[in-house]
């Protein structure tokens, strides 16, 4: 059985071919402004050497944030649940994932089986993502590749009060000026966004064993950072950014044996803008898809999705994650004005609010 | 009496001297990399333009960065000068909107134009002046021209992301697309998503009429606009939005010396 998995980020496009439960080729990409043509640049890249063809592959399943524009794949999952499932292979002790995107952070509960019972993300602000990372090596003058080993010759590292890109950016601009060394302004970053993810990590709960995937989990300093304030050691995987691909290809394995694919359990739509935290969690558990949240939502966050061959469940509609405090005032507020709202309505108390 | 206020902000240093009559000396200076020598400078002006000398006036700071001057000791918040300079311009003002380079300010005043509440943002730059520069630099527009763009909208474009970062892609992808979204509404999609992330603020602290504008951005007849628009009332606009902070800082020093005096 031959199965592959195409994880198409918003930096970077990965992919990963299993024969009979190994992996035989893998491959990192970047990811261009075609999400079609990156998808099979990317595959092309990954069976080159092999000797395989597109047609010799069994079965593929998209993943990240451009899955749904793989032609190619038989279907297409979540990258939370592809990289549960992908670090479970690795290692089945690892509990809490922190996985931290080109263009998003989250932070992801497993259990022994590599199912995913609990999740956040912050996926509305750049600062700590890779894509703010490029945009600090380009004005330290360095590249990406060599920022990890830079902070690690910090000797006194700056304090940062933002992690907001643009005020980050232009901080950074000032402390060069006045001819503080790169070093130390790289780990006063590392040092403000490992506290950030650490806020993260403490909405689904820390437990061990711990891992990091995703392009920053190769970046030395910020992981020695992290580890440092989580205060667990990570478990890496040999490529924590293939962990994405490697689930999905692990996905395809069970797919096509015909075995039912695994469930998330709470899903935590959000985000913390430095104004607070505001975070909508979803039991999926108790959630039933009645969709009444759905119309007694005054601000219509909420919509209700039927995927793959699962029961319909509601969740936050996607055009409103990243506006959320914008659009809705929070619980109290709201009941304040609404005899009517999502929490209210909703019978199974699936749904609640952080704010 | 005269007394001067002094406001350090992330992007420009406001002075402003007052006597009974009102301001009559007013100065509004980059912050250069020397955060002294550019409040001197402004201090300078404001009083050469007063026809008084630095050394007599009894002087209060305020801003973020008030606390990196040592040589004025008297400092108040940059929510009570604000409700203080608000007040002196327009008694009936019941809030404030305060729209400076590196934050937003929302401040709430009773009858008496005492602070009652407020609501600050300085952690991230959606929603400041410096997402709008950003943007302007980003559409390779000056900001007045933005502005003036502005009104012409047809409709707003959509740009769902608050974050300046990924605001950007989204105009981006506007710009690009086929047929490209018109400019003018682009502008009007990047005000409006700053004005969505100052009226949840306002929302927190609860809209009273009247209210009034203040800081940079205040001048951006565009933005304000649109602000107008969602607020759904007009509001009320000081001839120099940039300067309200440091009014009422010299308002502050003039009501701690009165109460100096009576003791």
């Amino acid at each position: 059985m031959i199965t592959a998995g195409i994880d198409i980020g918003s930096r970077a496009a990965k992919a990963i071919i299993l024969k009979d439960g190994a992996i035989i080729a893998s491959t990192i990409c970047d990811t261009g402004p075609e999400s079609v043509k990156t998808a099979y640049a990317t595959i092309d890249s990954a069976m080159e050497g092999t000797g395989l063809a597109l047609d010799d592959i069994d079965y593929i399943v998209a993943t990240g944030y451009g899955r749904v524009l793989v032609p190619f794949a038989r279907e297409n999952v979540s990258e939370i649940s592809c990289h549960a499932l992908g670090i479970n292979w690795y290692y089945p002790s690892v509990r809490t994932v922190l996985d931290m995107g080109g263009q998003d952070c989250k932070a992801i509960s497993v259990d022994a089986e590599g199912r995913v019972t609990n999740f956040v993300m912050n996926d509305k602000c750049a600062g700590g993502t890779g894509r703010f990372l490029e945009m600090i090596a380009d004005v330290l003058g360095t590249t990406l590749g060599e920022i990890g080993d830079l902070a690690l010759q910090s000797r006194q590292e700056i304090p940062f009060n933002t992690i907001c890109a643009v005020f980050a950016k232009t901080e950074a601009i000032a402390y060069l000026r006045q001819g503080i060394s790169r070093s130390d302004i790289l780990a006063g970053l590392n040092e403000a966004i490992a506290i950030r993810c650490l806020n993260l990590l403490k909405k689904v709960s820390i437990e061990k064993d711990f891992t990091i995937t995703g392009g920053i989990a190769k970046n030395k300093g910020m992981v020695s950072k992290i580890s440092e304030k989580v205060g667990l050691e990570p478990l890496l995987a040999e490529d924590p950014q293939l962990i994405g691909a490697l689930g999905a290809a692990l996905f395809a394995q069970r797919k096509y044996a015909g075995k039912e694919s695994v469930k998330e359990a709470r899903i935590q739509y959000g985000y913390n803008d430095g104004t607070g935290d505001y975070f909508i969690t979803i039991d999926l558990e108790k959630c039933d898809g009645c969709g009444e949240c759905v119309s007694a939502c005054p601000a219509s966050i909420f919509e209700v999705v039927h995927e793959d061959s699962r029961q319909s469940k509601a969740r936050v509609a996607e055009e409103a994650r990243k506006r959320l405090s914008i659009l809705c005032p929070g619980y109290d507020l709201c009941h304040r004005t609404h005899d009517n709202n999502c929490q209210v309505a909703c019978q199974k108390g699936a749904i609640s609010l952080s704010w | 009496m005269q007394t001067l206020g002094i406001d350090i902000g992330s992007l420009n240093i406001k002075a402003v001297v007052l006597d009974e009559e009102g301001p009559i000396g007013t100065s509004i200076m980059p912050l250069g990399d020397e955060v002294g020598d550019s409040v001197h400078a402004a201090l300078e002006k404001a009083t050469t333009e007063a026809g008084l000398s630095l050394d007599s006036l009894p002087v209060v700071a305020t801003g973020v960065g008030a606390k990196t001057i040592s040589f004025v000791p008297q400092q108040k918040s940059i929510t009570t000068c604000l409700a203080r300079g608000i007040q002196y311009l327009f008694p009936s003002a019941r809030m404030a909107i305060d729209m400076g380079a590196e934050s937003t300010t929302v401040i709430k005043l009773n009858e008496r134009g005492r602070l009652t509440d407020w609501a600050n943002h300085d952690k991230c730059a959606s929603g400041t002046g410096l997402f709008l520069q950003q943007m302007a630099k980003l559409m390779g527009l000056p900001l007045d021209e933005m502005a003036r763009l502005s009104l012409q909208a047809r409709a707003r474009a959509d740009i769902t992301n608050t974050c300046a970062v990924f605001a950007e892609s989204e105009v981006i992808s506007h710009v690009h697309r086929d047929p490209p979204t018109p400019k003018e509404d682009i502008i009007a999609g990047i005000y409006y998503s700053v004005v969505s992330r100052i009226m949840s603020m306002c929302k927190r602290v609860g809209i009273t009429r009247e209210v009034a504008v203040t800081g940079g951005a205040a001048l951006n007849d565009g933005l304000v606009n649109i602000l107008e628009q969602e607020l759904g009332f007009e509001v009320l606009k000081p001839a120099s939005p940039q300067i309200v902070a440091a009014l009422g800082a010299a308002i502050v020093a003039r009501e701690n010396s009165e109460k100096g005096t009576k003791k």
